[in-house]
């Protein structure tokens, strides 16, 4: 809807749409002492001073009648101004925290960028820790984000594109990608699907994930999430796409590779032998976290030749009084300490520990003398833990975590064979995945020879993005 | 897509009984077979002796409730003896006698008792390379007497009686056989294979009685028909490139003393040929040797020393392989150092056409030695520091 040249309409309708909506500060003012005009904005997300100095104290005092929008615009000391004409407009920049001004006789309404709120101060991010580089992490603000990734990437072709999602909410978005390094495909399709989203709230960049990524039904994340400008920095001259919401400090990067989720931004601040040694670590935990439990049931209930015989015999005595079959015990002991590990996760800190104390005794020493579980059993379940721990983003953790009691469940039924069967099942579903037209296991599969520099080791710097 | 989860539940469900959870054996559902011994009753019958782990914890309330540690590594065995007309029938009586489901895939150890051995390996042999539980890797030995006899030991020092067994063959000192080699020998093309012999010291009731390993038994087609001494095993030994841990001692001539060597590295080489009718077999052992002790009033520092210690370590080495060369040519008649397979793989058409006559040829063939032995490091002084002062 278009704005009325008349004020007292404009404002009416204003009111209309603010009532009962105390933040909303509607003032009052003559410019020059003649011309009515209204300045309408929210309390508390406003600079209040600088719109006192620099806006009213100006239009109040200075000359005479017969206003024009340019006469009004370059008599206030603001940098940012624009003008916007529609209603609807005007509603979102209100809401966005500018001030705007209605002046009577004019069709358009002035928005002064004045907007300020308290916001966290940018802090290192918790879930992302590193010990070399940087150690800023976004905050709940889209313009603070965006400014800290030109910060890291001065170039001009840095483009950033917003706009609002969310039919209610309307969250500001940005779609941030730089020009010559993404294809243009990719960006047209992260905008597409962007814009074919039906929500009425945006809260977090979890609500837009669900609804943009290519298998709704795998548990596996086909979006990376970060908090690090330098890891959406360097997802960004590597070509890809990052989607910030304002609001929350998590942005995500697409399209995602299986690998790229296993990286850490330390595999390429350390020297590149550190860092390819540190990787394969990381793999090999990797997979002992999906497959830790499992192989210890399959083995002790179907293969126990494969023990070597001096452990057969010390495990033997050690399950003597065990009363559950291991794959019982790998369950109990398992979902006991996904259960610690949440408790552990939600609680404040100060209790927190005492929910480690009490864990180690649940699932430790008390578990063994109290006969419920072998000793062995807790050591495997322990490795575990400590295995999923390494896995660098929690998003490529939980999958793993979930898709380890389907398959202990396999292992205890068929032992080995069952292990590789829940292996295969799992590839099969990783290499039919794809992350925004991506193949997920890329580069590994399909291979590309290339891009196995950076998965199955660190290249070092110099060649890493040498294309022989 | 729910049709697809389906299509994975009811394929995974078909899966199952392929392998099934009814093959699932719990640990504590087994008797864990440590060893076994295979002994033949006078009336020709398989007596079947088991060592069984015992894995109830018999005194945990000693360790405090809070530990809850296997009760140190000592563990306990039983010994369960039965009587069968084969192994297949023993075996399945033993089941019988057995609470738990037997448990082959530990057993390190078997044992032959001598009479069995004397009788034929073929029969339990078959058993145990077919069955599917079953070690190939485990060790074998013959018994001198009963094999049960041998399994009743409890040896003080490890933890368990096959724990023994294997570490002392595994040391290479005596011979070492697993059943893979043993039933590879027995097919091979000389058919002739041997197998240590265990010894029971210092007698086989008292209470700290231990097992030992000395001598071999020489098997010819599935019988064993002889056994060698200590002393011609290592000539065997040395022939079979199965020399690799050694302390030799040796007297250099007009040296007034022994030196000792230790075997470093040690490699026996069989060099078949056939000219015209005679065939020869050319034996080259090469080793490489420490020096563990010199009393001798020979200077190690210098080379011309050195070699004539090597000299006579080579003397040393002929002298022990022909001894062994001449028991097994001259009075056994038995190739049990793998010539014939020598010869097959060399010559094997000249080997197919004689392969009839192989008994024949062998007692007579010509054995040349070469040998080469090297002192490697001399150790850390050159003379004997203490030497005796034989003139005062």
């Amino acid at each position: 809807m278009k704005l009325s040249r008349h004020l007292r309409d404009n404002v009416r309708r204003l009111r209309a749409v603010y009532s009962d909506c105390s933040d909303v500060i509607f003032h009052e003012l003559r410019i020059g002492g003649h011309t009515p005009a209204m300045l309408v904005f929210i309390e508390g997300m406003i600079m209040l001073e600088e719109l006192d100095q620099q806006v009213i104290a100006p239009l109040r005092d200075g000359p005479g009648p017969g206003p024009s929008l340019e006469d009004v615009r370059s008599r206030t000391a603001v940098a940012s101004i624009r003008t916007v004409s529609t209603l609807n407009e005007l509603l979102d920049e209100i809401a966005d925290g500018h001030p705007v001004l209605l002046v009577d006789g004019l069709e358009a309404a002035l928005v002064y960028g004045l907007s300020h709120w308290e916001q966290r101060s940018v802090e290192e991010p918790t879930a992302e820790s590193v010990l070399r580089g940087p150690r800023e992490g976004f905050i709940e603000s889209l313009r603070t984000n965006i400014a800290m990734l030109r910060r890291k990437i001065r170039s001009p072709k840095l483009k950033v594109i917003t706009f609002r999602l969310g039919s209610q909410s309307r969250t500001p978005i940005a779609v941030i990608y730089m020009e010559g390094a993404a294809a243009p495909a990719l960006v047209r399709e992260v905008l597409s699907r962007l814009n074919r989203i039906e929500i009425t709230d945006v809260l977090e960049t979890a609500y837009i994930e669900e609804w943009i990524e290519d298998n709704r039904f795998s548990p596996f994340p086909q979006l990376l999430s970060t908090e690090r400008p330098d890891v959406a920095a360097s997802y960004l001259v590597e070509g890809h796409v990052v989607i910030m919401v304002e609001g929350t400090p998590t942005v995500l990067v697409a399209p995602a590779t299986f690998f790229s989720l296993l990286q850490t931004p330390e595999d390429y601040y350390e020297r590149y032998v550190v860092g390819t040694a540190i990787r394969w670590l990381r793999y090999f935990f990797f997979a002992i976290s999906l497959l830790g439990p499992s192989l210890y049931v399959a083995v002790v209930t179907f293969h126990q030749e494969m023990i070597p015989t001096t452990l057969m015999l010390t495990m033997a005595r050690s399950r003597e009084q065990i009363p559950f079959t291991a794959l019982m015990e790998a369950f109990l002991m398992e979902t006991m300490f996904e259960a610690l590990r949440e408790a552990g996760a939600r609680l404040p800190k100060q209790i927190g520990s005492a929910v480690s104390i009490v864990g180690a005794l649940v699932i430790g020493q008390a578990a063994i003398s109290a006969g419920i579980v072998s000793a062995p059993m807790v050591m495997v379940v322990a490795i575990t833990g400590i295995a999923s721990f390494m896995a660098p983003r929690y998003t490529i953790g939980i999958p793993i975590r979930l898709l380890r009691f389907p398959i202990m469940f396999l292992a205890g039924m068929m032992g080995l064979l069952g292990v590789i069967l829940g292996v295969i099942a799992i590839l099969i579903h990783l290499l039919q995945l794809r992350s925004f037209g991506v193949p997920y296991m890329s580069p590994l599969a399909p291979i590309q020879k290339h891009g196995l520099k950076d998965v199955l080791f660190r290249a070092p710097r110099w060649n890493l993005n040498r294309r022989s | 897509m729910i049709r697809k989860l389906l299509l994975v539940l009811v394929s995974t469900a078909c899966l199952l009984p392929t392998a099934g959870c009814w093959n699932a054996k719990e640990v504590n559902d087994l008797a864990i077979i440590t060893g076994a011994g295979i002994d033949l009753t006078e009336d020709g019958r398989i007596e079947l002796s088991v060592k069984i782990y015992l894995t109830s914890p018999g005194g945990t309330e000693s360790d405090g409730p809070m530990t809850g540690q296997p009760n140190g590594d000592k563990g306990t065995s039983v010994i369960r003896t039965v009587l069968g007309i084969n192994m297949a029938d023993a075996a399945s009586r033993l089941q019988k006698m057995i609470s738990r489901k037997v448990f082959w895939g530990q057993a390190e150890v078997f044992l032959f008792g001598e009479r069995m051995a004397r009788a034929g390996l073929e029969e339990p042999m078959d058993f145990m390379l077919r069955h599917t539980a079953s070690r190939e890797r485990s060790q074998v030995f013959v018994a001198n007497g009963p094999a049960k006899d041998v399994l009743l030991l409890t040896p003080p020092v490890d933890r368990s009686l096959s724990d023994a067994l294997v570490s002392m063959a595994e040391q290479q000192t005596g011979l070492n056989i697993t059943m893979k080699e043993l039933a590879q020998m027995m097919v091979g093309k000389s058919r002739a294979a041997v197998l240590p012999i265990v010894h029971i010291y210092p007698e086989k009731d008292l209470q700290d009685a231990f097992p030992y390993i000395a001598g071999m038994a020489v098997i010819k087609e599935g019988r064993m028909i002889g056994k060698l001494d200590e002393y011609t095993t290592r000539g065997v030994m040395w022939l079979r490139n199965e020399m690799k841990h050694a302390t030799v001692t040796v007297k250099p001539d007009e040296s007034g003393g022994y030196v000792s060597l230790h075997l470093l590295r040690n490699h026996t080489r069989l060099i078949p040929s056939i000219q015209g009718d005679r065939w020869i077999m050319t034996v080259r052992i090469t080793g490489q040797d420490d020096i563990v002790e010199n009393t001798s009033n020979l200077d190690l520092s210098e080379p011309d020393h050195l070699e004539q210690v090597e000299r006579e370590m080579e003397r040393f080495v002929e002298e022990r392989v022909k001894l062994a060369l001449d028991t097994a040519q001259k009075k056994l008649k038995v190739d049990i150092f793998g010539f014939a397979d020598a010869f097959w793989r060399r010559y094997p058409k000249q080997w197919m056409a004689n392969a009839s006559r192989w008994d024949e040829i062998f007692p007579e063939m010509e054995v040349r030695l070469e040998t080469d032995i090297r002192i490697a490091r001399p150790g850390l002084i050159g003379k004997n520091f203490f030497p005796r002062q034989e003139q005062r």
